[in-house]
């Protein structure tokens, strides 16, 4: 009993901290936002501004953006708790770290994933998306994200202390079935036909990384530690 | 598991016999299937490089798992060797996906009429590629060698899980899109003649296979170890 107690102050603790450090520091969540409007305003200054074209390739063009936005913004999510020893905290409190290390990634998915699907609606806007299929972005990114914010963790415990670049080339191809996932759940949204099938598998990717990708994860902090 | 020295010189005792055995083994499969099985009525003698392709994408195929496997193995039971396993069949896996990529698109200019279509068996072999390339990058990046090998066999078993969900994904996103009516797996039935040197030369595949993943552990044990004495009395 209290051993459960222990672990729940443990992981309001984390998010906690996580979410003030984030709101004292705006550039944790601007800079993933600020980086989405960037790209997504070079599609048109790269395509012309023809409306249809720029319609048709919306739900791809968001898509492609807020996967490289959400991975490169979890890329440095455990640099900082490594350098200044939080991370050993995880390790010597004696409760099961990959349940704190997701706490982690949920608490930096709800300071940068939330703003990006903010962002990819205001785009919708600028780039003509028809009204009737924001509903299915919107969700297919709610879900999508979350699960990318996992993997880019991966990408980042695995590639501790080394360059961004090599983080994205490890978790790119491994991010490839929800980027297919989340443009067919817009693009069959824009057929008018059911969608949901797309969903369905998205979640069932995301309950699958949840504790996958955590264990993982810790594999791959541990590797720091000896 | 062993140790070192003596994996070291048990793959030294085989390795020229194997070596000769499958130089010998997939010239006489090449041989078969190259020069004396029949051609084919449609094709010509251009579905000839079918005795290069599918033994090429079969082993880039099984390569992974074979990987996987051997990264499960290093991260439960620690075990070195298995680490070292692991990181000899990465570059060996990504040299057949591409030779399997290349000859496909060779192949696909005669019959298809183009080098590449974004047709679901052929992105996921490229994406399968890239996992290679991760993998590779990822050993090359980190100094410590037992560091690397572990943080390779994570990626290998995480990359193990999501193929399956690549292949099927590719397949969803194939149907949406209705690109492409061409498709490796339904080609005729074919007959025994040329089946039998296909099997021959996949056979072959995998004995050469087994020698570059060889060659490369013994290459990797030496390096490792180079400042020990089994490994100076062994060359002196």
């Amino acid at each position: 009993m209290n051993n459960r107690s222990n672990l729940t102050q443990w992981m309001l603790l984390i998010l906690k901290k996580d979410l003030l450090l984030s709101y004292r520091r705006a550039a944790t969540y601007m800079t993933p936002l600020i980086f989405f409007l960037i790209v997504v305003t070079l599609f048109p200054l790269a395509l012309g501004p023809d409306k249809s074209l720029l319609s048709t390739l919306s739900p791809a063009i968001i898509w492609v953006t807020a996967l490289l936005a959400s991975l490169l913004a979890v890329e440095s999510i455990f640099h900082e708790d490594y350098r200044d020893g939080t991370l050993d905290y995880f390790f010597i409190s004696g409760e099961p770290i990959f349940i704190l290390i997701f706490i982690k990634v949920l608490g930096h998915w709800l300071v940068t994933g939330v703003p990006l699907l903010i962002a990819a609606l205001l785009s919708s806007l600028i780039l003509f998306m028809s009204k009737d299929i924001i509903i299915s972005l919107f969700i297919s990114l709610f879900l999508g994200s979350f699960s990318l914010s996992l993997l880019g963790a991966l990408g980042g415990a695995l590639s501790l202390g080394r360059s961004a670049i090599l983080s994205a080339i490890i978790v790119l191809p491994l991010s490839v079935p929800i980027l297919l996932l989340g443009s067919a759940t817009v693009f069959s949204a824009i057929n008018y036909s059911d969608y949901s099938v797309y969903l369905f598998y998205m979640g069932a990717i995301l309950s699958l990384a949840i504790p996958g990708l955590s264990l993982a994860t810790v594999e791959a902090i541990k590797l720091n530690y000896e | 598991m062993g140790s070192s020295p003596s994996i070291f010189r048990f793959i030294s005792t085989i390795f020229p016999w194997l070596f000769f055995f499958s130089i010998l083994f997939l010239m006489g499969s090449l041989f078969w299937g190259l020069i004396v099985a029949p051609t084919d009525y449609k094709q010509g003698d251009a579905y000839r490089i079918i005795f290069i392709h599918v033994p090429s994408a079969i082993l880039g195929q099984s390569g992974y798992i074979f990987m996987a496997v051997f990264g499960f193995i290093c991260l439960v039971w620690r075990a070195k060797v298995a680490g070292l396993i692991v990181r000899s069949i990465a570059p060996a896996g990504a040299s057949f996906t591409l030779l399997a990529l290349v000859s496909g698109s060779i192949w696909g200019k005669p019959t298809w009429g183009t080098w590449w279509v974004w047709d679901a068996r052929l992105t996921s072999t490229l994406i399968l590629f890239f996992l290679y390339i991760a993998i590779i990058s990822l050993f090359s990046v980190i100094e410590s060698k037992q560091k690397a090998d572990r943080a390779g066999s994570i990626l290998a078993l995480v990359g193990v899980v999501i193929i399956p969900i690549i292949k099927k994904s590719v397949d969803w996103w194939q149907t949406l899109h209705q690109s492409s009516t061409f498709s490796l797996s339904s080609s005729p039935s074919m007959t025994a003649d040329m089946y039998l040197p296909l099997l021959s030369c996949v056979l072959a595949f995998y004995l050469i296979f087994l020698v570059i993943v060889l060659s490369r552990m013994k290459l990797e044990i030496v390096q490792r170890e180079r400042s020990t004495n089994w490994v100076k009395d062994f060359y002196s």
